[in-house]
Parts: structure tokens; C-alpha cells; sequence
């Protein structure tokens, strides 16, 4: 069933090319001072030390000539500390852990199924399936209003939702962050499926008071990637607005999503989307680099609208019956590693360590010049990241990513045990694998870590995070009742 | 004799010394102001880079006018009212009085299902294709004329409040006029009438930090899947209020694009109220007591825009009004006495969100406003109808083919949305602007002497109607 992904490096890009030459071009002082300053230090310790020290007495210090060296200096710190980009901290974040009265073992998914699909004996079926090679577990949530047979998705019941999923979030956050709500200056909630009006933004401006100025946005319909284009925007706002705190809000409705039609590639989404929510404070206030728990270091987007193919993978439609659903294509899997390869693209270059962007640089030229039939050289990601989230979006997926960025299981355990214990949560997954990682108390000072989400559209983003301090095992969070059960082993198939 | 000389060389010495130290000091002390000069000019120039070619220019904006086939005449309007069985005398007598009040024309726009009588069953094609529409007709003009390429578009924020596809709106234009892998995209919904104004903040912040860049912002409404069938008479007002619209503006920060571009924009500022419970609910999406999904709209709404309109006016005359102007003001305050702002000191033209006659009577008497100040936010409203987001842009149109637009005006745009928002903006004309844009047919004809409503004529004999009797038909032996 799954697709063969295309060759890795096989659309071989000038970029790097240039890449190589710009390297070269860039460091060349570096390249000829070594020798430099290898050359004075011999000459110096061949002279000998009384020597030296005669040779430093006959210097004449001109006070002018001081002064001015020193101007210089100041001058030059001060206008490069002043072009910097303002840094970007993670204070904190919380996940949302749903009541135990919302959880949906698969033998209670599969009874409401087969009370619900009654006329479709063949979509039970199928979705029987899909759960036993889901990779869920049976601690997966879905909001109150999807337990009722049938499920009624109304715009109160889904508003109760978010309600339920967002605030719980954010009275966490606030708590721990020991911030008012007077002091949020920015505001951005992403949520693709459910969009009323008055937004979601307003509803959190509502609940907390905020302040009446604040810059609020509501992104919507860009599926599981849009928490990282939440972070970006958060980023770019940031950027122009000095001493600021911003609150991130990524989650997804599912209450008014359940697909009650017929159509096999539309009912995946019943058997994977899980609630969940994740509330992420960011600041670029100097004094919040001590307790930040993350810097952020980029964010790459990469949008792959203008394929056709790749446009429609993902697609909200009607079915023949007329029941709207989202239909997932066969080729997901191929238009995701397109996608993906087309971030490292862009990201390669400016997170790889020299050595990797060379070798690369040089089988490059090999096949061009010498022989086309050289084995392309994948890039050793594993070089310039310590951790990996990978968005949860399904088994397949991860499989996938692991094979083509060649990890090891440890690596895309995070990623694995998520959707295990929570479910495809959208774009608030991330915050649950980064979460995990932090209880498993892997998360060290200066590790690096990568975020990778897709989204239909199709987006593959990408985020790259440093983590400031050594975080101990947090002792509330959405992992600290089944810590100690995991990493559990997932079968192929769970027998049901 | 040695004494003296030594004494004389020594004070020679040390005046020597003195001299000496005192003409090492001279250039000492002209290089240290040399050096702090030149440090203080570098530190001026590195913050003048920083904050040059952050302007806002706004290139061109296309509004759209869907083609004659969807016109919706106020006869139509009756028509599909009276179509629907849920409603009685009553519901009937109160959306007359709606529409005869509205001051909305005979030749506004509706999406196609309405049209063909779908209104109650409409499907998420509907919503697309009145959405495509409206992106074929504006985006293909907006890059034909100005000659930029999709390509070179950096950011591309959509706003449509009601319709949120899977995948977005933002992915199907992008695809469709085959945009670059690294743009960065926005899709904001569920901000109301005054979307378009926030997606113009969010671009001016994103220019703030990248230089030379294009911005695309698409502001629209989606009326085809939102027609309420129910009786609730705060939810019946929308469907009578709101028209099919929408507007596409090309914005850059890039300065080679100075003398093309037709406003700059000076200042923005945003108002939330949503703190407060009351303004949170005055325009809330819901369902009706029958379960019927509308939009409604409470009593307490106007109350609730004027405080977001003094709080907005509050922050955003300080950044506008002349300061003579705002010592005025001052003055008279701290000596207790009656003072009014005078606007017109700082703003020559008025962009006023057209809500409803009553919403653009209330601000012109609030403001101190002539009938000239806002005939373009009427006749927007008598020629187009209220199209939410993007009316803002029908009556900058209005402005532009009169000509009344000239170099160095400054134009206030203010609007409302649910949350509770208000939004406004301070544009500054570039250049003289004369074009013709989407009022160039009928622009001769405005303004009109009369926006009264014929309707009241052909439906006058609703009130003479008894609920008893009532059939929900015209009868047939009326006399005119």
C-alpha cells in the first residue's frame, strides 16, 4: 500500500553549487589567517621569549591611535548588536489533557460506529481496519459531542468544545508562566475546521479580558502545519514589536467534523483526529532569555499549491450523497516527501554542519562531472539535531519520514507514543511529542530540535528550536500519569 | 643666575611640558569629538536604514462586479421573503421595513444559488465558485495592470469570515496563479467586517521586517452558504443586508514603486472589546431556538460600536490630528467646556464602513460630518449593498472616479466587526488619482437625488394586512 517515494536527491539543485562557492568565498579570511597566525606563533616562539618581551617595551602606545581603536571596536559591536534580529524565546507551553470521561477505546469507537453507519455495513468495516493499523492507542479523546449516537455537531457543542480545549490551556500556561492576561500583547489561534464568528480569538479575548489593543489573529483552513505558521507570524510580529509577549494558540475542532457518508478515503479522518489543544507563550524580552525554555532559530515554509496534484491530496468535498468530508488521496504519501524535500531544501543550508554541506557539495559535482552513476549523498541530519517531532499525522507518515531521513527509532519515538496516547491532534501534536521528550528528561541544554508538520494545501513547515536550559522531568503536564508505560511496543495490527 | 635658569627651565620645562601637554590635547580633544560625531551619525543612519522602505504603498486594488445575471432587485428580495413559509405577517412586515430602510439599490449582487432559488439547500461548491468568481475576475486584473508577476508575491493574506475550505482559500489561489513554494500565507475567518483592515496590519508588520517585498491581500464574504431559513427576527437582517463583493489590493515596500503607488499608509490602529461580555455577544454566529444556524445581531449593537469607535478615535487622533488642533481641544477640556473634534483639520475624505443607513446617519452626526463627507459610503451602499469586509474599497473606488482624490489628502478608513473590533486606517495620496475602476459605467449618474426605495410602493399593502387573514400572497385585487 504505501508508495514508493521518489529518489531522494535525484532533482539535483545549482543552489548548492552556489552554496559551495558562496562557503568558500565567505570564509576565505578565515582560510588565510590560519596561516597566518600559525606563521607569527612559530616565529614568536622561535625568537624567544626575552626577544618578545623587547619588542613589546619599544611599542609607543599614541593615545590617539588607542582612542581610536577603540571607537572603533564599540562602534562596530554597537551597529552589528543593533541590526541583529530581536531573539525569540519559548517561555512555555502547555498541552491539553482531556477528561477521562471523553476517552475512546477502540471498542467504544467501533460500537458507535456500527450504531451511526447502520447503512453502511462496509464503512464499519473499513474503519475497523484502519484503526487496528492506526497506531492509536485506547486513550484517545473525542469531544462529548461526537459520544452521542448520533453525534450532534452543532455550533454550541463546538463552541463548548473549544471552550473546554483552549481555556484548560491557557489557565495551565498562565499558571505556570506566572503572567497576567494584561500583559499579552499579540494573539494568534490557528484552528483549520471550525471557524465561527466572532473568531476564537475573540473568545479568548473575551474570557481573559484582554487588553483592547491587542493584535489578535484567527488562522483557519491550513491544516495540521498551520501551528508552525502560527510560531512564524508570531516571529514576524515580534520582530517589529520591542518587549512583547505573544500567546500561541494551536488547536482543532473535530465536533463539527465527523463524516457520516460512505466514501473510503473520506472516512479516514473519523478513525484519526483526536481533541487536543496547546497554549505556547513567546516572548523577545532580554529578561526572559533565563527562563525561557526555547530559542527559536528558524522557520522554513514551503508551499506546494502551484503542483495540481499536490493541491488537491487534501480536499474538503462532498461525497456523491452529498455528506461533506475530507478525502485524503492515495498519493499523500508521495506529495509529502516532495514537499519535504523541498523544505530540506531550504533548510539544509542553514542548519547542516560544513562538513555534511560539503560531502554533499561534492558528490554533487562527481555526477555532473565524472560519473552520473555515483549513489547521491543524503545529507546526516542526525548531525545537526538531537531531537525530531515529527507530526503525528499517522503511522504511515512517520514510517516514512524515518526511513527517508534515516532515523533511528529512538528518534521518531517521540512522534510514535503521541499518536499512540493522543491521536492525530493536528497541529498541537508537535507540543505533545516536544512534551514527551521533556518527561523522558532527554531535553538538555543546547539540544537542538526540529518540527516538522504538513498540512493540505500542501505546506510542509519546519521549525528549528534551541533549548536554553537543562529541563528537568516536569511534574504536571499531559505525560505524567503514563510516563512510566511508555515507550510501549506498537504492533502492526492490533487484533480487535 | 643658576638658580633663576634652573628655576626658568624648570617652570620652562613644565610650561613646556604644559604647552606641550595642552597641544597634545588639542587634537586629543578634536578627534574625541571627530570620533562621537561620526558614532552618533552611524548609530542615526543604521536606525534610519532600519525604518526606510518600511512603508506601506498600496500599488492598486480591484474591486469586483460579478456580471449582470446576478443582480438582485429589490423586487427579487420580496420575492424570495415571501417564498419562505416560515415566516408570517409579522416577520414579513418587519423585513420590509428592513430593506425600505436599508437604502440599498436595485442593482447589488448576490451568489448564484439565491438567484436560482437554491437558497435553503445550498452545497460547498456554491461557496467555492462564488469565491473563484470573484478571485479570476479582481486577480487577473490586479496583476495585469500593474504588471507584477504572481510570482514575485511575498505574502498573500486572505480574509473571508464565513467560509473556511479544506484546503484553504490561500492554497487555491496559489495554485491556481501557480505562486513561489516560499510564500508566506494567511487565511484569517471569523473576524468580521473589519478583516480587511486587520490583513492590512498584518502586512504592514510583516514589511516592517523584510525589505522589497509585494503583498496581495484578498477581502471578501461568502453569502452563498449562509442564508438563514429560520424566524428569528435578529438573524433575518442579514440575509436582507448583505451583498456579494469583494476587493483585491497589490501592496509593496518596495520605494522604486513610490511615484506608482496611490496611498501610502500613515497610520493604523485597532480596537478589541471583546473584553466586555456584551460587546463579545452583540453579533454572534448561532443557532436559533429551532437549531437553525444565522447571525445574529443584537439590539445593544449600536451602543456597543459607538464606545469601540471612541476608544479607536481615543488612540488614533493624536497620530493624525495637527497638533493646533489638538491643543484645542485640550484647552477647552481642561476648562470643562463643550469641545468636539474637529476632524476635517487632519482628514480631508472619509471612508465610512457602509453598514446600514442608520450606521453611516449615526457617525456623520456623531463626527460633525457633511452630506458630501459621506454621499460615497451611501451611494456604496445604494449601488453595491453592504459587501462586509470589502466595502471599505467600493467607496475608496467612489472617491477615486469622482476625482475627489488628490496628492497629499489624507483618507480615514474606519470599520466594525464582531469580536467586538474597530478598526480604522489613515491613508495619505501619493498622486493625483482619477481612476475610473469598478464605478466607471454608472459613476455619471451619482449622486443620486433620492435613495428612497420604490419597494414601499409595491408592498405598501402588507400593513394594511391583518395577521388573521393573512395568506402570505399579494391579493389580487389591490389598487395601487
Amino acid at each position: 500500500m504505501p508508495q514508493v517515494l521518489p529518489s531522494f536527491s535525484s532533482s539535483v539543485k545549482l543552489k548548492y553549487v552556489k552554496l559551495g562557492y558562496q562557503y568558500l568565498v565567505n570564509h576565505i579570511l578565515t582560510f588565510l589567517l590560519i596561516p597566518i597566525m600559525l606563521g607569527i606563533s612559530i616565529e614568536i616562539l622561535r625568537s624567544g621569549p626575552r626577544e618578545t618581551l623587547t619588542i613589546l617595551n619599544s611599542l609607543q602606545f599614541d593615545f590617539i591611535q588607542v582612542l581610536c581603536s577603540c571607537f572603533l571596536i564599540i562602534f562596530v559591536a554597537t551597529v552589528y548588536f543593533m541590526s541583529k534580529p530581536r531573539s525569540i524565546y519559548l517561555v512555555d507551553y502547555t498541552c491539553y489533557k482531556p477528561p477521562v470521561n471523553c476517552r475512546v477505546p477502540f471498542s467504544t469507537f467501533m460500537e458507535h460506529s456500527r450504531l451511526i453507519l447502520k447503512e453502511n455495513p462496509k464503512s464499519v468495516d473499513f474503519q475497523m481496519r484502519i484503526l487496528e493499523r492506526s497506531g492509536l492507542g485506547e486513550e484517545t479523546c473525542l469531544p462529548p459531542a461526537i459520544h452521542h449516537i448520533p453525534p450532534t455537531p452543532t455550533m454550541e457543542a463546538a463552541r463548548g468544545e473549544a471552550e473546554m480545549v483552549i481555556f484548560s490551556a491557557i489557565d495551565d500556561l498562565m499558571r505556570n508562566t506566572c503572567i497576567k492576561p494584561k500583559d499579552i500583547d499579540i494573539l494568534i489561534v490557528n484552528c483549520s475546521l471550525f471557524s465561527p464568528t466572532p473568531s476564537l480569538s475573540a473568545m479568548v479575548v473575551n474570557k481573559y479580558k484582554l487588553r483592547s489593543n491587542i493584535k489578535s489573529f484567527n488562522l483557519s483552513g491550513m491544516g495540521c502545519s498551520a501551528g508552525l505558521i502560527s510560531i512564524d507570524l508570531a516571529k514576524d510580529l515580534l520582530q517589529v514589536h520591542p518587549n512583547s509577549y505573544a500567546l500561541v494558540i494551536s488547536t482543532e475542532i473535530i465536533t463539527p467534523n465527523y463524516y457520516k457518508g460512505s466514501e473510503k478515503a473520506m472516512l479516514l479522518p473519523n478513525c484519526l483526529f483526536r481533541m487536543g489543544s496547546a497554549a505556547i507563550l513567546l516572548s523577545n524580552k532580554r529578561r526572559d532569555s533565563r527562563r525561557a525554555k526555547y530559542k527559536l532559530v528558524h522557520v522554513v515554509r514551503t508551499h506546494k499549491g502551484s503542483d495540481d496534484k499536490a493541491y488537491k491530496c487534501v480536499f474538503e468535498q462532498e461525497d456523491l450523497q452529498g455528506k461533506v468530508g475530507i478525502n485524503l488521496s492515495k498519493d499523500l504519501m508521495v506529495i509529502a516527501g516532495e514537499a519535504l524535500k523541498s523544505n530540506i531544501t531550504t533548510i539544509g543550508p542553514l542548519v547542516l554542519p560544513a562538513s555534511e554541506q560539503l560531502l554533499f557539495l561534492f558528490t554533487l559535482i562527481g555526477r555532473k562531472i565524472f560519473n552520473p552513476k555515483w549513489k547521491p549523498y543524503i545529507p546526516d541530519f542526525k548531525q545537526a539535531f538531537e531531537h525530531f517531532c515529527i507530526h503525528a499525522g499517522g503511522r504511515a507518515v512517520i514510517d516514512e519520514l524515518q526511513k527517508n531521513l534515516q532515523l533511528s527509532a529512538e528518534h521518531v519515538e517521540a512522534s510514535r507514543m503521541t499518536l499512540h496516547r493522543f491521536g492525530n491532534t493536528s497541529s498541537s501534536s508537535l507540543w505533545y511529542e516536544i512534551s514527551y521528550i521533556e518527561a523522558k528528561g532527554r531535553m538538555k541544554k543546547g539540544d537542538r530540535v526540529w518540527q516538522i508538520a504538513f498540512g493540505s494545501g500542501f505546506k510542509c513547515n519546519s521549525a528549528v528550536w534551541k533549548c536554553n536550559r537543562t529541563i528537568k522531568t516536569p511534574a504536571e503536564g499531559p505525560w505524567n500519569d503514563c510516563m512510566d508505560r511508555y515507550p510501549v511496543h506498537i504492533p502492526e495490527i492490533v487484533k480487535m | 643666575m643658576c638658580a633663576r635658569v634652573y628655576i626658568y627651565r624648570c617652570t620652562g620645562c613644565t610650561y613646556n611640558s604644559t604647552i606641550l601637554t595642552e597641544k597634545r590635547m588639542e587634537p586629543l580633544m578634536i578627534t574625541l569629538s571627530f570620533l562621537s560625531l561620526l558614532f552618533f551619525l552611524c548609530i542615526l543612519y543604521e536606525i534610519a536604514s532600519q525604518t526606510r522602505d518600511r512603508c506601506c504603498y498600496l500599488l492598486h486594488y480591484e474591486c469586483h462586479k460579478p456580471s449582470n445575471d446576478r443582480k438582485i432587485s429589490t423586487k427579487f428580495c420580496g420575492e424570495i421573503i415571501m417564498r419562505n413559509k416560515n415566516l408570517g405577517l409579522q416577520e414579513h412586515q418587519f423585513l420590509l421595513r428592513a430593506i425600505v430602510n436599508s437604502g440599498i439599490g436595485e442593482d447589488t449582487y448576490g451568489p448564484r444559488n439565491i438567484i436560482e432559488g437554491r437558497e435553503n439547500s445550498s452545497i460547498l461548491r456554491d461557496g467555492i465558485l462564488e469565491m473563484d468568481e470573484f478571485f479570476i475576475q479582481t486577480l487577473d486584473q490586479l496583476f495585469q495592470k500593474t504588471s507584477v508577476s504572481p510570482q514575485d508575491i511575498d505574502v498573500l493574506v486572505v480574509n473571508v469570515a464565513l467560509l473556511a475550505p479544506i484546503p484553504s482559500l490561500t492554497s487555491r489561489i496559489i495554485n491556481r496563479y501557480k505562486m513561489r513554494h516560499d510564500i508566506k500565507t494567511f487565511n484569517l475567518t471569523g473576524m468580521g467586517c473589519s478583516a480587511s483592515l486587520i490583513s492590512i496590519n498584518l502586512v504592514e508588520n510583516f514589511f516592517k521586517s523584510k525589505k522589497n517585498a509585494f503583498a496581495v491581500v484578498v477581502t471578501s464574504e461568502s453569502i452563498a452558504p449562509n442564508w438563514y431559513s429560520g424566524k428569528d427576527k435578529s438573524m433575518i437582517l442579514t440575509n436582507c443586508l448583505f451583498r456579494s463583493g469583494g476587493c483585491s489590493i497589490l501592496l509593496t515596500n518596495n520605494r522604486a514603486f513610490k511615484d506608482r503607488a496611490k496611498m501610502r499608509l500613515n497610520c493604523l490602529v485597532r480596537t478589541h472589546l471583546g473584553a466586555s461580555d456584551e460587546a463579545h455577544t452583540c453579533c454572534m454566529q448561532k443557532e436559533d431556538d429551532q437549531g437553525t444556524l444565522g447571525f445574529f445581531l443584537g439590539k445593544n449593537l449600536p451602543k456597543v460600536a459607538t464606545r469601540a469607535f471612541a476608544k479607536n478615535i481615543a488612540k488614533l487622533a493624536p497620530k493624525v490630528m495637527p497638533l493646533t488642533e489638538l491643543i484645542r481641544y485640550a484647552a477647552l477640556k481642561f476648562l470643562k467646556r463643550a469641545a468636539i473634534l474637529n476632524l476635517k483639520a487632519g482628514i480631508d475624505h472619509f471612508c465610512l464602513h457602509p453598514g446600514g443607513t442608520a450606521v453611516i446617519e449615526e457617525i456623520r452626526k456623531g463626527l460633525g460630518l457633511t452630506e458630501n463627507d459621506v454621499e460615497p459610503s451611501r451611494m456604496t451602499l445604494h449601488r453595491f449593498g453592504n459587501t462586509s469586509a470589502s466595502s471599505l474599497w467600493y467607496v475608496l473606488g467612489y472617491m477615486e472616479a469622482k476625482k475627489r482624490l488628490r496628492k497629499r489628502d489624507k483618507v480615514w478608513m474606519i470599520s466594525f466587526g464582531s469580536g467586538f473590533k474597530c478598526n480604522s486606517c489613515v491613508w495619505e495620496v501619493v498622486r493625483d488619482l482619477a481612476d475610473g475602476n469598478v464605478w466607471e459605467e454608472t459613476i455619471a449618474g451619482y449622486p443620486l437625488k433620492t435613495t428612497a426605495n420604490p419597494y414601499m410602493q409595491q408592498y405598501g399593502w402588507i400593513y394594511q394586512e391583518k395577521s388573521e387573514s393573512y395568506t402570505g400572497e399579494e391579493p389580487k385585487n389591490r389598487s395601487v
